[in-house]
């Protein structure tokens, strides 16, 4: 049976610790998502499990073995990778029909990985030419050559239309559906959410958490809202309760890291009226900065604006202008 | 093995440069050979430079055109090797064959057979050149041929191991244009210099060692400047000497920037 394992995983990239002692295994016949922050490491994972870069310390392993010792890797695991090339001069098809032939994949096979990622049309088209959603098929296409049974790929939805996006999301439930392997890292938390079954979170190249995405949204914790005639006086009462909650409006109270069976036992124990309670944090998106330790929305605010054309800039003030 | 070697080949075929390589090879060639062979005969310049016309060593110095072979397959090996490296199709390349020592020595055998068929379309070119000029009333198809026979066989000989050099090379340095720099540099600025000054040195560089292949066959005293061939090295030890630099510098590559990550 398909496995992916990576046990101890380092990889130290001069000064920086890209990963730093990462384990985690990946199961057949469920998607499995692979998350963190930009820099987190996930890129540099995924090419040490394929041989690309090598590993400081550890192991990454596919079926057991390291992917430098397959005899077939080809036929063993399909990668969809970032930054992964083209010649922009030679044709969707003989770009395959190269990989095709290294690998000893039959040419006929590309047409029908041609046909699956729907480039059918677009085979004798030069790639200098393709949109980066059409690279990115291509990419699977390649992936798709040998038949493999374990799928890497690292943000595979990148520049893809939103036809695309759906398209990718069936075939990773189709493929994965057959007892194989998919691991795919990305940082559409929202897309990620709709694809995957299980999740590896990565921060800082260390492990945030892996487990089922349905038992671990179940056990996060969310944000409830109370609208209350009563807000003055709820406040200290959950305080009391150990639940953290702020009053941003008169009438309303924001009780963080709870659930909503707290919050409403606290109030049915005080006789607190309630007009309006609604729950919200029970996704990727809040249990993803649970995790990392990030902070929703402490991204450094975007710069202003340029000025318009023409508009005096601030240098002009010390008399730089002509 | 035979399917990486397929698939090196695949990879020239299917990408322009390697024909517009073949098409420069064919014009340069048949050009030099018209404007030496059908140009309006003048007192001055191609008197200094060429021998009376038609004659066995007007015939010679007409068809050494077609060394230009030699450096066209060091930028062929080049672009074999840093062609990947720059349009990161080195991914790919090596998630098909992880053991990339393999694809390394691969892509030496078909930068060798690649230096062949440089040569292969100068020889082509120089030949109906060659006839073209009899035709036109200089010399006899029987010289003509004779002095093809000088020239063309080293020349295919040097062609396909720079072909390997330039693999070696580009393997070793991954950016296209300082292989070629190097490369090219090398043989037009830095080996004239040293074969001067050291004689004993510079008959060991890649260009020399070229030069000794092609005196195999080569007419006895063809050069025109009075350099003399008694500093070079025998013709075995100059083929020698070229494969050990395409194998060297591909080993010396595979160890180092080719074994390194990619991201």
């Amino acid at each position: 049976m398909a496995t992916i394992e990576v046990q101890g995983l380092t990889k130290r990239f001069g000064a920086v610790l890209a990963v730093d002692d990462l384990s985690f295994a990946v199961e057949p016949g469920m998607v499995t998502g692979f998350l963190g922050p930009n820099g987190a490491g996930k890129t540099t994972t995924l090419r040490m499990l394929l041989g690309l870069v090598r590993p400081t310390a550890g192991r990454a392993l596919v079926n057991g073995v390291a992917y430098r010792d397959l005899a077939e890797p080809t036929r063993v695991v399909g990668a969809v990778l970032e930054s992964s090339g083209f010649h922009p001069a030679r044709t969707a098809r003989h770009h395959l029909r190269a990989m095709a032939t290294a690998a000893g994949v039959p040419h006929t096979r590309v047409d029908e990985v041609l046909d699956t990622v729907g480039l059918a049309a677009d085979g004798d088209r030069r790639v200098g030419g393709f949109s980066m959603g059409m690279r990115q098929r291509l990419e699977l296409a390649r992936a798709l050559l040998g038949d493999p049974e374990v799928l890497i790929l690292d943000e595979p939805a990148n520049g893809l239309d939103p036809q695309g996006i759906a398209w990718l999301r069936s075939f990773l439930r189709w493929f994965a559906g057959r007892d194989r392997v998919v691991l795919v890292s990305s940082h559409l938390l929202a897309e990620a959410a709709q694809t995957v079954d299980d999740v590896v979170v990565l921060t800082h190249g260390r492990m945030a958490g892996q487990g089922r995405l349905q038992e671990l949204l179940r056990g996060a914790a969310t944000t409830v809202r109370v609208r209350t005639p009563d807000a003055e006086r709820l406040v200290p009462l959950l305080a009391a309760a150990g639940i953290r909650a702020a009053r941003p409006a008169p009438d309303l109270v924001e009780a963080a890291a709870t659930t909503p069976e707290a919050v409403g036992r606290v109030m049915a124990d005080n006789g607190v009226l309630v007009l309006e309670m609604s729950s919200s944090g029970e996704s990727l998106e809040s249990l993803f900065f649970e995790m990392t330790g990030t902070v929703s929305g402490s991204a450094p605010a975007p710069p202003p604006p340029p000025p318009p054309a023409g508009a005096p800039s601030p240098g002009d003030d010390h008399g730089v202008g002509p | 093995m035979s399917r990486l070697l397929r698939a090196e080949v695949s990879k020239l075929r299917t990408v322009w440069s390697t024909w517009v390589l073949l098409g420069v090879t064919a014009v340069v060639v048949g050009g030099i050979m018209t404007l030496v062979g059908f140009a309006p005969h003048r007192r001055g310049v191609t008197d200094l430079l060429f021998p009376a016309r038609g004659t066995a060593v007007w015939f010679d110095s007409a068809l050494s055109v077609m060394t230009i072979a030699i450096d066209l397959a060091l930028v062929l090996g080049v672009i074999m090797t840093t062609g990947e490296f720059r349009h990161k199709t080195v991914t790919p390349t090596f998630l098909v064959e992880p053991r990339r020592g393999r694809v390394v020595a691969s892509k030496l055998v078909v930068g060798g057979g690649g230096g062949l068929v440089v040569a292969a379309v100068a020889g082509a070119v120089g030949l109906v050149f060659g006839f073209a000029v009899v035709g036109g009333g200089i010399g006899t198809a029987g010289r003509m041929l004779t002095e093809y026979r000088h020239v063309w066989p080293g020349v295919a000989a040097a062609s396909v191991l720079f072909g390997l050099y330039g693999v070696g090379l580009g393997a070793l340095l991954k950016n296209q244009a300082v292989s070629l720099a190097v490369g090219l540099g090398a043989s037009a600025v830095v080996e004239p210099i040293v074969t001067a000054a050291l004689p004993s040195v510079g008959r060991w560089l890649p260009g020399q060692a070229a030069q000794a292949l092609e005196s195999v066959t080569a007419r006895p005293q063809a050069s025109g400047f009075g350099t003399s061939v008694v500093h070079l090295v025998p013709w075995w030890a100059g083929a020698l000497v070229l494969l050990g630099y395409g194998v060297v510098l591909a080993t010396a590559g595979t160890l180092t920037t080719v074994r390194g990550d990619v991201t």
